[in-house]
């Protein structure tokens, strides 16, 4: 049986190597894959808000405001001079955020009586660094407020990221190209070999012969394992040469590898039972994992994301793929990763035993 | 002594209500060329993908060299090669990366260096699976069947679709697997080929035989017998003709007469001599499976003929046949 199997694995190899589309799928897509999103998400890489200010006040008073919204750490200020006109200038420059710090500012703060200061913030709503910009003018403003009518911080928020040290995107990121690798990959092979040697009759000619399914299955899985192996080690080759990311392989990492590559195996197995076309079956299995390939939070926090969205993330497969990928390789955080990796591996039993079960050879 | 290799008793397979075979029976002898003959749909893949363990039969029974196919599944596909219909293997794998392929599925093999040879593909050893041509697959397919040194080979139409060289290429190989005492069991829709390559055909359609035993004694059971064919006959030699032979028939110019007996011919020549009309020529047909088919069915095995193996180049180089015509 160990032959047999070895004997049909090489079988896969050997076709892999001399057909040059699989290559592309295990190699240069994740590559590309992460090359895009890396250079699209971590070009700046920053972290801050740009905010453009126009100061036409200019007084000590005024400086005294700019420089503590310096001091949050969290924005670049962009100096517009005075004399220019600042409707002109959004349309020259799109800011995202437009700080305009009125002539009477340094006369603002003698005694009551007086009409308010008041700065204008003008922003672009469908930034999301807009709102980002108000909260950081709001909160030195209030500090102002607090400190002219001789209060006290009696509450005071101590922040620190929550990756604590530094964590970028790309780290963020390659634990969910994995994750998503391990889907696709499996996934479409499982689809496209089964409707493949059922159509041309391959599967007819090895019924003819001692190899049963269970055996064939297996092998099909085992090599799967090595194809899914060799993207993760081209996929961690490229985080670390291009993007220096701080990821480690655990063994539980490996495993849950392993456990995903099997689950969508499974999920490919169970499409090609019933689906015999091999263009409809591959149809289906984009239609399975191109939602679950972004519901699933593998390119976006789904923290930053609609309620029903996370809620949805949390019945599909390829979540907890990644959210145990991410736990166990970026956070270090086990313990939520373990219990990630159970649902992987329910997940995977389930889907393995019901694929083993449904497939058959034979078209009686 | 001749040892049954395969019983087959009242066996009957149902897709639903429809029979694809409807209670057939037979055996055949070790060292055998058995041939199902038929057009489509008769259930000849059935039949045998019954005897391959691949399909259930509904009722009846099967025994392949003694074993029943519902309880000894593994062990009978140990001991049997098939080429399936439509068949095909890996196309990115060579021809004799192939072969070993799927000697590695049995628990012995044959190396594939002896099967190559055998059917003749040492040039295409290390050529791509998909890159060969309908004929050289076939003659894979057919080496493959043979890699675990199998007792009984099936041939689910081996030579469909191919052309005629190609063809007699493939009835070579077949011919070399009866040279060598094999079991063989062909299924066809080309009468030539089965009367070339059996040693016995069942003729079947509608999931039944309609005749089983030797191409002869089934062409002499359900034949016509012979006929003489004159062609552009006049009028004095058809009236002469007509007068001896009140059944002849007349199709057109020509004369068409049934040969009772042998010494029906000299007396046809006499009296066509003596009429003192005048003819083209004389022609005596046999009659082949194709007419017994089209007499026990009404209907056609195939639309075009397999051609006749008259210069038969033999493949490996040292047979050379020649057939007469009858
Ligand atoms: N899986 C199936 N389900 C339903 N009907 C089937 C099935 N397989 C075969 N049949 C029917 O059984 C009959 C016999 O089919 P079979 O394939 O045995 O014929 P055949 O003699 O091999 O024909 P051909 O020369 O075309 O290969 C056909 O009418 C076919 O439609
Ligand atoms: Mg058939």
């Amino acid at each position: 049986m160990a032959n047999r199997v070895l004997v049909a694995i090489k079988g896969e190899v050997k076709t892999f190597w001399r057909n040059k589309s699989t290559i592309f799928w295990t190699v240069a897509f994740p590559v590309l894959l992460i090359l895009l999103f890396g250079a699209i998400f971590s070009g700046g890489g920053t972290g801050r808000v740009d905010i453009h200010v126009q100061d036409l006040s200019d007084t000590p008073a005024s400086q005294a405001f700019i420089v503590s919204l310096v001091d949050t750490g969290s924005v670049n200020i962009i100096n517009v001079s005075k004399g220019t006109d600042i409707d002109q200038y959004i349309k020259d420059n799109s800011p995202y955020a437009v700080l305009i710090i009125p002539a009477n500012f340094s006369e603002a703060f003698p005694g009551p009586g007086q009409s308010p200061t008041q700065l204008q913030l003008r922003t672009d709503p469908t930034n999301s660094g807009s709102s980002i910009a108000y909260s950081i003018v709001a909160g030195v403003a209030s500090q102002y407020n607090l400190y002219f009518a001789g209060g006290t911080n009696w509450i005071t928020v101590g922040m620190s990221d929550i990756t604590q040290t530094g964590f970028s995107y790309i780290d963020f990121f390659i634990p969910g190209v994995i994750a998503l690798t391990s889907m696709t990959t499996t996934i479409f092979w499982m689809v496209s070999v089964m409707t493949r040697y059922r159509t041309n009759g391959i599967f007819k000619k090895l019924t003819t012969t001692p190899i049963t399914r269970y055996e064939w299955l297996t092998a099909q899985i085992l090599w799967q394992l090595v194809v899914v192996f060799m993207s993760v080690a081209v996929i961690m080759l490229v985080g670390i040469l291009v993007f220096d990311m701080h990821l480690t392989l655990t063994p539980l990492a490996i495993l849950v590898i392993i456990m995903s590559s099997a689950l969508f195996s499974s999920m490919g197995m169970i499409i090609a039972r019933f689906i015999h076309d091999e263009e409809t079956a591959s149809t289906a299995a984009n239609a399975i994992t191109f939602p679950m390939m972004f519901l699933s939070g593998i390119f976006f926090n789904l923290a930053f994301m609609p309620e029903w969205l996370q809620a949805i993330a949390k019945v599909l497969p390829l979540y907890y793929v990644g959210e145990a990928l991410r736990n166990t390789m970026v956070y270090d955080n086990q313990v939520a990763a373990v219990n990630n990796a159970l649902v992987v591996l329910v997940l995977a039993v389930v889907f393995f035993v019901a694929g083993v079960l449904l497939s058959k050879w034979k078209d009686e | 002594m001749a040892v049954t290799v395969i019983e087959v008793r009242n066996l009957v397979k149902k897709y639903g209500s429809f029979a694809a075979v409807d209670g057939i029976s037979f055996e055949v002898m070790k060292g055998e060329v058995f041939s199902l003959l038929g057009p489509n749909g008769a259930g000849k893949t059935t039949t045998v993908e019954i005897m391959e363990c691949l399909r259930t039969l509904t009722s009846g029974e099967v025994r392949i060299l003694g074993m029943d196919v519902n309880k000894e599944t593994l062990k009978i596909k140990g001991r049997i090669g098939v080429l399936p219909q439509d068949f095909n293997a890996f196309d990115f794998l060579t021809v004799k990366e192939n072969i070993e392929y799927f000697g590695g599925m049995f628990n012995k093999s044959l190396p594939a260096d002896d099967l190559i040879r055998a059917v003749d593909l040492g040039e295409k050893r290390d050529v791509w699976f998909k890159k060969l041509s309908g004929g050289l697959k076939q003659r894979v397919g057919v080496a493959i069947s043979m890699v675990n040194d199998p007792d009984i080979i099936f041939l689910d139409e081996p030579t469909t679709g191919l052309d005629p060289k190609a063809r007699r290429d493939v009835w070579a190989v077949i011919q070399e697997l009866k040279a060598k005492g094999k079991t063989v069991i062909l299924t066809t829709h080309y009468m030539e080929e089965a009367e070339v390559l059996s040693d016995r055909v069942g003729i079947i359609d509608h999931g039944r035989f309609l005749a089983l035993g030797t191409p002869h004694d089934i062409i002499e059971q359900f034949g016509t017998g012979s006929r003489c064919i004159i062609s552009n006959c006049d009028d004095a030699c058809a009236q002469s003709l007509k007068q001896q032979w009140p059944g002849i028939e007349r199709k057109g110019g020509d004369i068409v007469i049934k040969l009772e007996n042998k010494g029906s011919l000299p007396e046809i020549i006499y009296t066509l001599d003596r009429s003192g009309g005048n003819y083209e020529q004389i022609q005596v047909t046999r009659p082949t499976l194709e007419d017994v088919f089209l007499r026990l069915t009404g209907k056609k095995l195939h639309e075009e003929e397999a051609p006749p193996p008259t210069e038969k180049k033999g493949l490996f180089g040292r047979k050379k046949k020649e057939k007469g015509v009858a």
